[in-house]
């Protein structure tokens, strides 16, 4: 068997498995024929940067020196790792808030009568982009070697873009017809 | 014909007397036109190559001919109905349909291309010609309805149970062409492609066996293959289809082109200020 042949058919098989992948019944979906502005409009906004002021209390360097200063070892070595993992836990809520809003600019591309390529996949590539980013940020911060403070000015940017994206969907409430509007105020 | 093939003969022939039963039971026929027709032909074409096989003879040139013509016949036919599923699913999102039409015309015009271009050369026989062709029809019906998911799924657009299972049925269809025709086009124009040659006749008879046998299981698995994609969309149309979902109601196009600049400038703000916590 040449290898154009092999190729070919682990193709074939490749693209039947994602394609089966995709169809598969997945609990969070819309219905068929509903539309993705349905779905409410709280589970698109941002809610985990709120939070950013008790996480930086908790996480804050002072409180590391100190325990460092007057705690065991071993306690302050624990309580460290404890606070990676908050961070990490945040770090995760903050990619959530914002793949929200990913989602929801998607569904008003999907529901625009004119929709831009360049824009399209701009967001697509910075998607991608993100999550690699997103994973060696994740790595780093396992390790101890990523400063928490500057997890700081994430949550800035996921805050300001909430605000931006809420005012939005605010104007397409005022402006679509009565049905979609009751169902964006849900 | 040996009882094996009488059994798929048979089998072929009652799901697709069964499937088309249901298409039109079903008022298929308004809503996916041409998945109706493509059900039809193969209702048509199996019957009618019944009937040049037992005018002509098997073995005949006008039985090789006219199977070969109803299997373009109906390979078109798919290929339109994946088109039209395609377009189905995601006209009534105009922004999206108007991108995802040429994302679907590139990939069917690349794999297209690559069979026009793999054919080139090959020994000059019909078999060869429609086992490429076919190979890279089945390739590209896939990647073609694997594009149209991506595009829903990236968009949170999910697909009605029909045309779940009618993309399911010609994806199964397809793999198993592409994976049966490669088998059979590689033993044709590798070990098998004396028989192509008036040069090698002597040997022929040698081969023969082998060309049978190659034969046989390359119908067997297109046959098997067919019944079970052709029960697939029996299945789907077991019940009474639901009405089809309404179209919905679109945004002023004025919403997009201010808040899609915005997001993305705060995606690419967020992706920047991740690569400056990663510098040392």
């Amino acid at each position: 068997m040449s290898w154009l042949t092999i190729m070919i058919m682990s193709l074939a098989l490749a693209f039947f498995g994602a394609l089966l992948w995709l169809l598969r019944p997945r609990r969070r979906s819309s219905r068929a024929g509903q539309s993705p502005m349905d779905l409410k409009m709280e589970s698109f906004l941002p809610r985990h940067y709120r939070y950013f002021p008790q996480v930086r209390q908790a996480l804050s360097s002072f409180d590391e020196e100190y325990l460092d200063r007057v705690a065991p070892h071993d306690v302050a070595h624990s309580a460290h790792q404890e606070r990676r993992a908050v961070a990490r836990k945040f770090l995760a809520g903050l990619r959530e808030d914002f793949s929200n809003l990913g989602r929801l600019a998607r569904m008003v591309a999907a529901l625009s009568p004119v929709v831009s390529s360049e824009q399209e996949t701009e967001r697509l590539i910075l998607g991608l982009k993100f999550r690699l980013l997103y994973a060696w940020v994740w790595l780093r911060l396992s390790a101890g070697r990523a400063p928490l403070e500057q997890i700081e000015q994430l949550t800035g940017l996921v805050g300001r873009l909430a605000t931006r994206m809420d005012q939005a969907m605010t104007a397409v409430s005022a402006l679509s017809a009565p049905g979609l509007n009751s169902s964006l105020n849900t | 014909m040996t009882h094996r093939e009488t059994l798929f003969y048979s089998l072929t022939v009652g799901f697709e007397i069964l499937l088309c039963t249901l298409v039109y039971l079903r008022n298929l026929e308004r809503r996916l036109p041409f998945f109706a027709t493509h059900s039809t032909l193969l209702l048509i074409g199996t019957v009618g190559l019944a009937l040049v096989y037992h005018h002509f003879g098997f073995q005949s040139t006008a039985s090789f001919n006219a199977y070969w013509l109803t299997a373009g016949l109906i390979m078109v036919s798919r290929g339109f109905a994946v088109g039209e599923l395609c377009r189905c699913e995601l006209r009534a999102y105009r922004g999206i349909w108007a991108l995802a039409w040429r994302v679907l015309t590139v990939l069917a015009v690349f794999f297209l291309g690559h069979a026009a271009v793999d054919a080139w050369g090959q020994t000059d026989r019909i078999s060869i010609y429609g086992l490429t062709i076919e190979r890279d029809f089945g390739i590209s019906s896939i990647a073609i309805l694997l594009a149209m998911l991506l595009i829903r799924n990236h968009y949170g657009l999910a697909l009605g149970p029909l045309e779940k299972w009618v993309a399911v049925g010609m994806s199964f269809v397809c793999v198993f062409d592409v994976l049966n025709n490669t088998v059979l086009r590689d033993a044709f124009t590798e070990y098998l492609s004396f028989w192509f040659f008036t040069k090698y006749a002597p040997f022929w008879s040698e081969m023969k066996s082998d060309l049978v046998r190659a034969n046989d299981w390359w119908n067997a698995i297109r046959t098997s293959a067919f019944v079970v994609s052709m029960s697939i969309w029996c299945y789907a149309l077991r019940k009474p289809l639901p009405a089809p979902a309404k179209d919905p109601v679109l945004l002023p196009a004025e919403i997009y082109r201010e808040l899609s600049p915005a997001v993305n400038l705060r995606l690419r703000a967020f992706n920047n200020r991740l690569l400056e916590l990663l510098k040392p």
